[in-house]
């Protein structure tokens, strides 16, 4: 491998990531029973691809409010413009957790209904969950860019081209000279959404489980981290710092709680340092 | 200024309103049921006297209603037996209900009132030492990447300097990335993890919030110093030293004061050009802040305070009581936008002649 790539500190970063899930990956295949390894295994590709819905609703309804927005400022709608725009300082205002819990609530509920049958439209619908009170952000990061780019020479220059507004918008500013600051933020919205979806798993897993069927929703690493088995290995840790001698026993006895924790939390710092990385390596 | 509080006040007066629009249906819609079920059987009559443990009332009332329906004694029985099975049901339905089901009263309110001001008053605490942590960690990294450029690097100690520094970072990062319930259930054999002390702190270390922020702070800084007239200020003598132990350079009391001002330094203009971006995102943090402090609260099942509630009555489906608490979390959030806007308003005055 090319030394200077794992200079770059997002490509190191990556590396680290993908090298830490295969050494979690094999200890866990060696020492976890193999009913618990399944559900390590599932879950954590639930989350995944869960995250990775998030981000692409996040980048279509980001990128279509942006359009909305640009238009109603640039056609003189003022009142439309106004509304648009207050209803979205309004979803900013609610606290992320609360609006994507009562998100999953809602799914959850769905699912004992039968309105809605199997994991298929489970993962879009959570996903669709979160973007809604992510991508506030996204909008935010697109006007900006637009904003400045419409400050400058090149932006007149092209109308007077004759090149249309949508073109100039979609292709020259946002593709072509914000794609490095739209990725960058995508990977945040990524980490952003594993943080969220794991923190609403874990709250209804231990406080909703009666009334909002746990079982019902795919296991994520949330889920998975309320039960029982996964929070005794957890509490553990506790029990190790007093008595720095059971350390040992952690990697072993109690590797299913430890081995969700460990991948929750790495994953949040790896996804962050990548982030940051990209931003300083592109000097955004 | 006025375009924006006159946004903020609307906004409040839509949710609350929507909000109260819900509440009256869900009263409403739950009003009905039990309307809808007494009806069916009000037009039996009053049947309060009736001791339905009695055999003796029970074939009583079934000679009664065969007196006043006769031939239809089959339906007559079907209908006996739908009053006893409904009286069983709102019988047990109470003795179930007894300790979850909540009206929403003066008391109740009174109640929640209490659990708000006790989460107003950590999330302020919090919110405080956020504010102070995000800055001085962003300074302080700043400062030392700057001291870190005048040591000699290749030298051995550097290294080792360097690679510890590195490890113990990276330890920190995997403490303040973790979700707060991880870390409280990690620590809950050896430690009360309930205590309002705890959750402060929890709130403060957890969440990966004082790394993010931090982080836009050093970003903001590292932007500032690169600008021109930093350059101008540097070229025309302005005091430029980093150094611990340099003249003029900048000590850890400075940069760990509460109201950090670098008299004389050029540092000090990059700070107060980055703490006013800084101000921008603040709106930002309280709200990831606000979501920490729920995820605390209802993680850990801390009783008695505002989002244990707000789940418990989830659980219990006392909407009502959710719509309000829901309310209360709204207005924080609002509290604070307009406190920000108002703080951003103020330093627009100072630094862009507004």
């Amino acid at each position: 491998m090319d030394a200077s790539v794992l200079k770059q500190k997002d490509s190191r970063w990556a590396m680290i990531l993908i090298l830490g899930l295969l050494v979690t990956g094999v200890w866990d295949a060696l020492f976890l029973n193999k009913p618990a390894l399944r559900f390590v295994v599932s879950g954590f590709f639930n989350t995944i691809c869960v995250a990775l819905l998030v981000v692409v609703f996040t980048l279509i309804f980001a990128w279509i409010v942006t359009l909305v927005l640009n238009y109603l400022e640039s056609h003189n709608r003022r009142a439309s413009y106004m509304l648009v725009t207050f209803l979205l300082n309004t979803i900013r205002s609610v606290p992320q957790v609360v609006g994507i819990l009562f998100g999953y609530i809602a799914v959850g509920i769905m699912l004992q209904n039968g309105i809605i049958r199997g994991a298929l439209p489970v993962f879009p619908l959570l996903a669709v969950s979160i973007s809604v009170f992510v991508f506030i952000e996204f909008v935010d990061l697109m006007r900006e860019r637009i904003a400045h780019y419409k400050k400058l020479d090149f932006y007149n220059a092209m109308q007077v081209c004759g090149i249309s507004e949508s073109r100039i918008i979609n292709i020259d500013i946002l593709w072509k000279n914000s794609r490095i600051h739209i990725f960058n933020k995508l990977i945040s919205v990524f980490g952003a959404a594993i943080f969220l979806q794991c923190s609403v798993d874990f709250i209804i897993s231990v406080g909703l489980s009666t009334d909002v069927n746990a079982t019902a929703l795919p296991a994520t690493m949330g889920s998975m981290l309320a039960n029982i088995d996964s929070k005794q290995d957890v509490l553990a840790i506790g029990y190790a710092l007093t008595h720095p001698l059971y350390v040992g026993n952690l990697f072993f006895e109690h590797l299913q709680g430890l081995t969700v924790a460990f991948l929750i939390v790495f994953l949040l710092v790896c996804t962050f340092h990548i982030a940051n990385g990209y931003a300083q390596r592109h000097r955004l | 200024m006025k375009t924006k509080l006159a946004e903020h006040f609307f906004s409040v007066v839509f949710v609350t309103v929507l909000l109260l629009l819900l509440l009256f249906v869900v009263r409403s819609s739950s009003n009905a049921v039990i309307n809808k079920e007494k009806a069916r059987l009000s037009a039996y009559g009053d049947l309060g006297f009736v001791d339905f443990k009695d055999s003796f009332h029970k074939a009583l009332l079934k000679d009664v209603i065969n007196a006043y329906y006769p031939d239809q004694y089959d339906t007559n029985a079907v209908i006996v037996n739908e009053i006893l099975a409904s009286r069983e049901k709102e019988f047990s339905e109470k003795i179930q209900k007894s300790y979850i089901e909540e009206k929403l009263s003066g008391a109740k309110i009174l109640q929640l009132c209490g659990m708000y001001v006790k989460f107003l008053l950590v999330y302020i605490v919090v919110m405080l030492l956020t504010y102070y942590g995000v800055q001085t960690l962003g300074v302080y990294r700043f400062v030392r990447k700057k001291q870190m450029l005048l040591q000699r690097k290749k030298s051995l100690l550097f290294r080792s300097k360097t690679a510890m520094k590195a490890i113990g970072t990276t330890a920190a990062y995997f403490v303040l990335f973790s979700p707060a319930y991880v870390i409280a259930y990690s620590i809950r054999t050896e430690f009360n993890t309930d205590t309002i002390i705890f959750m402060a702190l929890l709130g403060v270390i957890s969440n990966g919030l004082l790394v993010t922020y931090m982080n836009k702070f050093f970003a903001f800084l590292t932007a500032e110093s690169r600008k021109g007239y930093i350059d101008t200020a540097i070229v025309k003598n302005l005091n430029n030293a980093y150094g611990q132990h340099e003249k003029g350079g900048i000590s850890y009391a400075e940069i760990f004061r509460p109201f950090k001002t670098f008299d004389g330094h050029v540092f000090d203009h990059i700070y107060k050009n980055a703490r006013y971006q800084y101000l921008s995102t603040v709106k930002e943090q309280a709200s990831f802040l606000i979501s920490g402090l729920i995820i605390i609260e209802m993680a850990l099942n801390i009783h008695g305070h505002l989002s244990y509630e707000l789940l418990r009555q989830l659980l219990y489906k006392n909407y009502d009581i959710v719509i309000v608490i829901v309310l209360f979390i709204f207005y924080t959030v609002k509290g604070t936008e307009v406190f920000v806007d108002l703080l951003i308003n103020r330093e627009e005055k100072k630094y862009e002649n507004k």
